[in-house]
């Protein structure tokens, strides 16, 4: 190979090469740029009525920050009410307030949550925590006394004998008549999750009190509290309805711990609430999107993330469109696969995106046909050229739009999403196609027809790949890479592999 | 895997070592090489190719009639020379694409040599087409010629199916490396057409005889509509066929190049067309690597490269051909 080829192509790989590794060594960017992880969407609607004030106040707990969770984006509307976050311990607090009028105030929250490890809540606690409040010196006393008999336990295996003695199994030796006869007494006043509570902090365990909303696309009206207390690895959750433990792999979204209520109105009165929770699988974008838009470095600025959202989404495609075109100059120079015409399959799987691959096919089969019959009737009326063609092109998109209107009196969407593009470039298809079926017969043509989809069905996925748009759009640079290759490709001078079959019988002569 | 990729290594390999030349290189290494863009229309336009040929002496089918204009097309056949019998082809026409024959013109129309007849208005549309591009290139507006018809000499007769068979001379820096012979059969429809199912027989540059034959691509002793044997064909005016050749060299200044003649009863060898992207089929129709072929003129001796006759007398003794 020549040397200025080599030396271009080299160029051309050292440029993505230099840039990738300072954005990974310097910038901090992710080397391969789909992290994988859960991302969730919690949405959180209230209404808040007058109460005896004419103010509103409140306050709602808010996904902390830290501890295994991720905000990546929060949004509010407060409408004409005040918006605080108030860090609070632990806890994250939104906090709406101002005058009330006439109609119930309308509260919103959104965020997008990114959990990295299976336990969320990860914090280890420094002290014991409190007792509970409605627990008096009398109650606390006998607890201790009870707890006598786990201390020199460890700390997970006397959590789960504190559990048991709570549902009545004391193990043996059995506390005295008396004071079984007392704890029971307790139990009936403060009921079941305060005396476990009770029993677990006298035990000398870690206990504290969280709402949360258990990790599933659903609508909740309220949140869940949980009893948690922590086994020296992690905190185990007690479900407060029917004491059970919950399983560690039972992922909640946490709102508040340290026993604060979820929503709190101190004033006015809630009269709406809910909270939808919903996963999101293609947010590495925000991901990302989040990280550059607030960084000041120059590359970070010159990022598409920059770009109004309508024309970003034309950019994951329009970057990834030269891969398919080095994909093409692959399969026709290394392996000699025939398609119609150079870039007709890029066009072709552009033209996809907006029918989807299904009906994509569909259209590119029912045209082809419909066309190639058009056609050979028009063959007759020896029409000119240009005006054939446009001729075919109205009777196709005719043909499309009686379709279109069928569809939309059965209900089906998927005839009338109809892109622009595909027409003019599928008009042309068939005249290519009515040629090489003239000249080279039916075979060829069907050959061709049937190679030229599979590639625009290769490109359509190469071009929907979330993972390589994401590369792509990141690292913008990969695309002196793309030419690097093209310009490798462009000088190669080896042979076909068709070529190895077409010139089998020349194997073995020597000249 | 692995197994089938040295497999395609091996294979790669046994061509190189045959000499075979490959679509990636023709392109790179000699027609970008040796083809300066600049000539192309030369061997593009059929007018200009006649015109040049014209200039250095190379005889060429008489040129009727050329024309440019929807207009020009009704009544065209009138006052033609030729008694009535003549080609129409688009001059920017490729691979014998849009060519249609015409041995006789008649009261309902013109019937060509295997007497089907087509209407007056059929042809006058064809030739429309031909001028709104339909044959061209590039898809340009074109012009439709109208040549005289060729009567091919009987030599080949007993190994061909109607239509004129041609003969394509590769030529490389003005030497005549490699021929063939492009015989029609029924299946191409008398048409010398490789693609089209005509028989490529090669022709040993040295003796002027067909030798090894290649149909669709797969080796052929015989004809299959007449049965005889292609190889041992003697072509007449075997050297004035090679001189033109490498004559085209001077007229175009294409260092690589393809020359595709017909051998007329009356006038001998006559310049058909000239191809500045000849195909490699004519190394399967001679059993021969053309790579190998192009590397040995390059090694040849400078002084040899100065007048077409000292580059066909090498060439004759370089490439001799015979079995």
């Amino acid at each position: 190979m020549k040397r200025p080829v080599l030396l271009l192509a080299g160029a051309f790989f050292l440029v993505p090469a230099l840039l990738l590794g300072y954005r990974v060594a310097v910038l901090g960017y992710p080397v391969f740029p789909s992290v994988p992880g859960e991302t969730w969407e919690i949405q959180m609607e209230a209404t808040v009525g007058q109460g005896h004030s004419n103010r509103i106040a409140l306050w709602t707990g808010l996904p902390p920050r830290g501890t295994g969770v991720t905000v990546v984006d929060e949004q509010y509307f407060s409408g004409a009410l005040n918006f605080t976050i108030h860090s609070e311990g632990p806890n994250r607090f939104g906090i709406w307030s101002g005058p009330s009028e006439q109609e119930d105030a309308r509260i919103f929250y959104r965020a997008t949550l990114r959990f990295r490890s299976p336990g969320p809540l990860l914090t280890v606690p420094r002290r014991p925590g409190p007792y509970p409040e409605s627990a008096g010196r009398e109650e606390i006393a006998l607890a201790q006394s009870l707890a006598k008999r786990w201390q020199n336990l460890p700390v997970p295996t006397r959590l789960g004998a504190v559990h048991e003695a709570a549902r009545g199994n004391w193990g043996s030796p059995p506390p005295s008549e008396a004071d079984r006869l007392r704890w029971a007494a307790i139990y009936q006043k403060l009921g079941g999750p305060s005396a476990l509570w009770l029993l677990f902090r006298a035990a000398g365990l870690s206990v504290r009190l969280a709402e949360a909303l258990p990790l599933s696309e659903r609508v909740y009206t309220k949140a869940q509290s949980y009893l948690q207390v922590w086994d020296g690895n992690r905190w185990v959750r007690y479900d407060l309805e029917n004491l059970q433990r919950i399983s560690v792999s039972t992922k909640v979204l946490p709102l508040t711990r340290d026993g604060a209520p979820a929503v709190r109105v101190t004033e006015g009165q809630l009269t709406g609430l809910r909270w939808t929770l919903a996963k999101r699988t293609s947010s590495h974008w925000r991901l990302h999107f989040d990280r550059i838009v607030r960084s000041r470095h120059f590359l970070d600025r010159w990022s598409y993330f920059h770009l109004p959202a309508e024309f970003q989404e034309t950019f994951r495609i329009l970057l990834l469109v030269p891969i398919g075109a080095l994909f093409i100059g692959v399969l026709r120079n290394i392996a000699g696969f025939p398609t119609f015409g150079v870039f007709m399959p890029v066009l072709m799987a552009l033209a996809f995106r907006s029918t989807g691959l299904t009906y994509g096919l569909g259209i590119f089969a029912g045209v082809v046909t419909l066309g190639y019959f058009l056609r050979r009737s028009l063959d007759h009326l020896r029409l000119l050229l240009v005006p054939r063609l446009s001729l075919m092109l109205t009777l196709m998109i005719s043909a499309l739009g009686i379709l279109a209107l069928t569809g939309n009196r059965l209900g089906l969407r998927e005839f009338m999403a109809v892109g622009l593009l595909p027409f003019v470039i599928l008009t042309m298809v068939v005249e290519r196609f009515f040629i090489i079926m003239e000249e080279s017969g039916f075979r060829t043509a069907l050959r061709t027809t049937l190679g030229s989809a599979a590639v625009a069905v290769i490109c359509y996925e190469l071009l929907n790949w979330e993972r390589l748009q994401l590369a792509f759009f990141l690292y913008p640079e990969l695309l002196f890479a793309v030419a690097g290759f093209q310009v490798l490709l462009g000088r190669y001078t080896g042979y076909r592999l068709s070529e190895l079959l077409r010139f089998r019988p020349l194997m073995g002569n020597t000249p | 895997m692995i197994a089938r990729m040295a497999g395609i290594w091996r294979a790669a390999r046994e061509l190189r070592a045959a000499g075979v030349l490959g679509m990636n290189r023709r392109n790179a290494d000699y027609i970008m090489a040796r083809n300066p863009r600049s000539r192309f229309p030369l061997v593009d336009d059929k007018i200009l190719t006649a015109r040049l040929a014209e200039e250095h002496g190379v005889p060429t089918p008489a040129i009727y009639r050329v024309i440019e204009h929807h207009a020009g097309i009704a009544g065209f056949e009138r006052g033609l020379q030729g008694d009535g019998a003549f080609a129409v082809k688009p001059s920017h026409g490729a691979g014998g694409m849009g060519i249609v024959l015409v041995e006789r013109t008649g009261e309902g129309g013109f019937f060509k040599p295997n007497g089907a007849l087509v209407p007056r208005e059929a042809l006058y549309h064809h030739i429309s087409n031909i001028l709104s591009g339909v044959y061209s290139l590039a898809g340009q507006p074109d012009q439709a010629i109208i040549q005289a018809l060729i009567r091919p000499d009987n030599v080949f007769e007993r190994v061909s199916w109607r239509g004129v068979p041609d003969i394509r001379v590769v030529v490389y820096r003005g030497v005549p490396v490699m021929a063939m012979t492009r015989l029609p059969t029924k299946a191409s429809d008398g048409k010398a057409n490789l693609h089209g199912g005509a028989i490529g027989a090669g022709i040993g540059i040295g003796d002027g005889r067909t030798r090894h034959a290649v149909h669709r691509s797969r080796p052929i002793d015989r004809h299959p509509d007449t049965g005889n044997p292609l190889d041992g064909v003697e072509v007449p005016h075997w050297d004035r066929i090679l001189l033109a050749s490498a004559r085209a060299f001077e007229m175009t200044g294409l260092g690589y190049l393809g020359v595709d003649q017909v051998l007329d009863w009356e006038r001998g060898p006559v310049l058909l067309e000239l191809n500045a992207r000849p195909g490699l089929a004519i190394q399967i129709a001679n059993r021969t690597g053309l790579w190998g072929r192009l590397e040995q003129a390059d090694q040849a001796p400078a002084g040899i490269f100065a007048t077409p006759e000292a580059r066909v007398a090498w060439a004759r003794q370089a490439f001799p051909g015979g079995r």
